[in-house]
């Protein structure tokens, strides 16, 4: 099960999961979309660091401006 | 609260106004005007201010109404809508990435980037990395970020279409997330 997790998390590249996980911050994913992230993040710790950070960055610029 | 001290209220926060104000605009006469109506309007309005927000929350609420005005007159001219089809673009090529959709540079660990919320140095850095952005980019982040208006509403205001959008508030995110990473969180001042 494992290995077949992997397999699907390669399905869309880094790049691809990035730009998923930005838009995620402005509109709801398709469902499909989605599951592609959610099965790359399974697999991508770099991705998880990356999509902390940008929630992070939400907050922040909250935080700049009250 | 008497109107003079009210007054004296509302002016200790013309400089974030300001700061606010002109990474939207881009034009330092026009965000000056822009503040001072703001805060004219705060004045007259006092009687409204209810204090269940903080008196910065309220008067950004203000400005952002005054920004978005001053961005309709603006759009009347067309002088920004080149510079807008360059931010526009997302190539096939990413410098961020490896052709295979790898990450050239991976983000790095940044602790508990919590920690930096009660820094002043922070929002000092954070304030320089806004400036270092293209200035279309920088308007419409914030009015993503700062005035939270919704995607369409910046979308209508602004005659850009969703993927123009979703394109701009990715090149921000990127590049802000990356400048906080090499002048803060990697070493500098955690």
């Amino acid at each position: 099960m494992n290995s077949l997790i992997k397999a699907i998390g390669h399905i869309i590249s880094c790049k691809d999961a990035s730009r998923f996980i930005s838009r995620a911050q402005d509109r709801d994913l398709s469902p499909f979309a989605r599951w592609r992230l959610r099965m790359h993040l399974k697999v991508c710790d770099k991705c998880r660091r990356f999509e902390a950070q940008i929630l992070f960055l939400r907050k922040a610029l909250r935080g700049w401006r009250d | 609260m008497d109107p003079t001290g009210f007054a004296t209220e509302l002016e200790k926060h013309r400089r974030y106004l300001l700061r606010v104000a002109q990474l939207q605009l881009r034009d330092p006469d026009l965000a000056e005007d822009v503040v001072q109506d703001t805060l004219v309007a705060a004045l007259t309005a006092q009687d409204s201010f209810t204090g269940k927000s903080s008196v910065k929350t309220w008067l950004t609420g203000i400005l952002k109404h005054k920004i978005v005005d001053a961005i309709r007159r603006k759009q009347r001219q067309p002088v920004f809508e080149a510079s807008f089809a360059e931010e526009t673009d997302l190539d096939e090529f990413d410098p961020m990435f490896k052709d295979n959709g790898g990450w050239v540079a991976p983000p790095a660990e940044w602790g508990d980037p919590e920690n930096a919320l009660s820094r002043q140095q922070f929002f000092d850095v954070m304030q320089i990395c806004l400036e270092k952005l293209p200035p279309n980019t920088a308007r419409v982040f914030m009015m993503r970020e700062v005035m939270e208006l919704e995607s369409d509403e910046i979308c209508k205001e602004l005659t850009i279409t969703a993927n123009n959008l979703w394109v701009i508030l990715y090149r921000a995110r990127m590049a802000l997330r990356q400048c906080l990473e090499q002048n803060w969180f990697a070493g500098q001042g955690r």
